[in-house]
């Protein structure tokens, strides 16, 4: 299985004036060919950073230490000179956010926001052609008046609209590798459900690879191939989704689990804050997803 | 913007704004063609009538040396303009760019901008200019240089604020996603977000940089006679105060309706666009 994204041993730090901050301590993740994979983790363990580091966003940052590798499609990501790392970003690789109306700028319509993501390809393209490739986007992304979409500013839009906006813009380029940072955390239930499982349906399509950063176990477990469970900058749980939810092996994990709110009530469980047990080495399910 | 316009019209304050602009606009531009005596612009005397009161022919008055106060403050009005535009041109660019480096790159390009920036603000503005004006000659283009390095950083300080506040939005985010380039984030894509705030204090400001101008020129250092400027014509006047009261009455009350104009369209452009920061 050839690998799109290969990450070995990554670790970061942040160094500031006060002393060096470590949040990666070591992060191993690989994503084949038109896999979806999730990055489960609470608050801080390092989901977002890790998603920054493979878009070569934080290593323009200054106190940012990072050592591993990052391999991207073969190319190692940390050799590579920013300009070509830059080039990647929109063309190659991807990404949609947790709160779809504000990563649309405010005062441009659609249709010139579209004609943005396109020209990283097609240098130049005209506003005509645009409309056109982007009338299409949406379409397959069940936007039913694309024209309508296509002419409105981001806020005469619903977040479901946005949403599916930026679903289209991301994979207009036909990207490898789409990382999504809690796609839909800001919309209600029922509109990430159906957005969910139309981006589900494009990137199987489209064979692209997605890394799905999230802490909502419900949605991981319906879209995710395999799942990574990180834990204060380490993985501490890896392998097939359905062995990871069925049969958790780390008591980190395990706590994880039983920490989401059951329908049938009971109250909302407590997820033990820095049991030592959260510490021992990661757990790996063998076998195929 | 045509909307726009509808709502700024609609308020009676921002009316009155529009129609002051307006007729100040256009006294100066037909100042040739309305101005009673086109030639007292430069230095004519005519002792015959000088230090008239009110009258016909002259609206106004004349000056200590006969000169028809009406038609010199309509030639002042011309170069008060162009003054307040041009160094609004040259200030509000540099101003805009180097706020939106300080917010977007930040580090060092934020340390630096921003320790010059509060340099020039620390100088109290007229301090500034007269510091200026002292070691130049007291000329009209120095007098537009003055007035422009003591009014970019504040510029600089707005967009660098708003900046700061777009620079975590999503938007940002995902265009440096996208592989935008630095120079499109900030000026395509940060820049239009800033522009009702600069619009409303440009507008704020011209009938400032008119204010300035005619400080600078009341102190001697400003236009220089026999070009009129209804500073240094307030100045003038002042001596002759109370009995020739409109020597300085009339120079004053043109300065008023400029500045009361520009200001009453700031404060509508502001309800407006929403940029009270």
């Amino acid at each position: 299985m050839t690998l799109v994204l290969n990450i070995r041993d990554l670790q970061l730090a942040f160094k500031s004036w006060s002393g060096t901050s470590e949040v990666l301590h070591g992060i191993s993740l690989t994503i084949g060919k038109g896999e979806r994979v999730a990055l489960v983790g609470e608050s801080g363990s390092g989901k977002s950073v890790t998603a920054r580091i493979v878009l070569g966003l934080l290593q323009e940052l200054r106190g940012v230490q990072i050592s591993g590798s990052v391999e991207f499609q073969g190319q190692d990501l940390g050799a590579m000179p920013d300009r070509e790392r830059r080039a990647l970003r929109g063309t190659a690789m991807s990404m949609i956010f947790q709160d779809p109306t504000s990563s649309l700028n405010p005062v441009f319509k659609i249709a010139p926001q579209f004609q943005e993501v396109l020209a990283r390809v097609t240098p130049g393209i005209s506003m005509s052609a645009t409309r056109v490739r982007a009338t299409d986007l949406l379409r397959e992304v069940a936007i039913a008046e694309p024209e309508r979409v296509l002419d409105s500013y981001p806020f005469q839009l619903s977040g479901g609209m946005n949403q599916r906006v930026m679903i289209a813009m991301a994979l207009a380029n036909r990207p490898a590798l789409l990382l999504a940072d809690e796609p839909g955390t800001a919309l209600d239930v029922t509109v990430q459900a159906q957005t969910l499982d139309l981006m589900r349906a494009l990137v199987t399509d489209h064979g692209t690879s997605v890394l799905f950063i999230s802490h909502n176990l419900g949605v991981v477990r319906e879209f995710a191939d395999r799942t990574y469970v990180i834990y204060r900058g380490n993985i501490v749980e890896e392998g097939p989704t359905r062995d990871v939810f069925e049969n958790p092996g780390h008591p980190y994990t395990r706590a994880l689990m039983a920490a989401q709110p059951k329908i049938t009530g009971g109250g909302l469980p407590d997820l033990v804050e820095g049991d030592r047990h959260y510490l021992e080495p990661r757990f790996v399910h063998e076998g195929v997803a | 913007m045509k909307r726009m316009t509808t709502i700024l019209l609609a308020n009676p304050l921002s009316l009155l704004g529009v129609l002051l602009v307006g007729l100040v606009v256009l006294l100066a531009v037909f100042a040739p063609l309305i101005a009673p005596f086109p030639d007292h612009r430069g230095a004519v005397v005519d002792f015959a009538n000088f230090n008239k009161p009110p009258g016909w022919p002259h609206l106004m008055g004349t000056d200590v040396v006969g000169r028809d106060l009406f038609s010199r403050i309509l030639y002042a009005y011309r170069i008060s303009l162009i003054l307040g535009v041009v160094v609004l041109a040259i200030a509000v660019p540099i101003g805009v760019t180097l706020g939106l480096m300080a917010g977007y790159l930040g580090g060092w390009w934020e340390y630096g901008l921003m320790r010059l920036t509060d340099v020039f603000l620390s100088i109290p503005p007229l301090v500034l200019a007269i510091s200026i004006m002292g070691v130049l000659e007291p000329t009209l283009m120095n007098g537009m240089l003055a007035v422009t390095v003591m009014w970019w950083p504040w510029y600089t300080r707005l967009v660098y604020n708003i900046t700061r506040g777009e620079k975590v939005e999503g938007y940002v985010l995902a265009a440096e996603v996208i592989g935008a380039s630095k120079t499109h984030i900030m000026f395509r894509e940060i820049l239009p977000n800033c522009v009702p705030a600069v619009v409303t204090k440009m507008t704020l400001d011209l009938g400032f940089v008119i204010l300035i101008v005619s400080s600078l020129s009341f102190l001697g250092l400003g236009v220089q006679p026999p070009t009129p400027d209804l500073g240094s014509m307030v100045a003038e006047g002042a001596k002759y105060l109370p009995d020739s009261w409109w020597l300085s009455v009339f120079p004053g009350l043109a300065i008023l309706i400029a500045v009361f104009g520009f200001n009453l369209i700031g404060d509508g452009l502001r309800d407006i666009l929403g940029a009270d920061r």
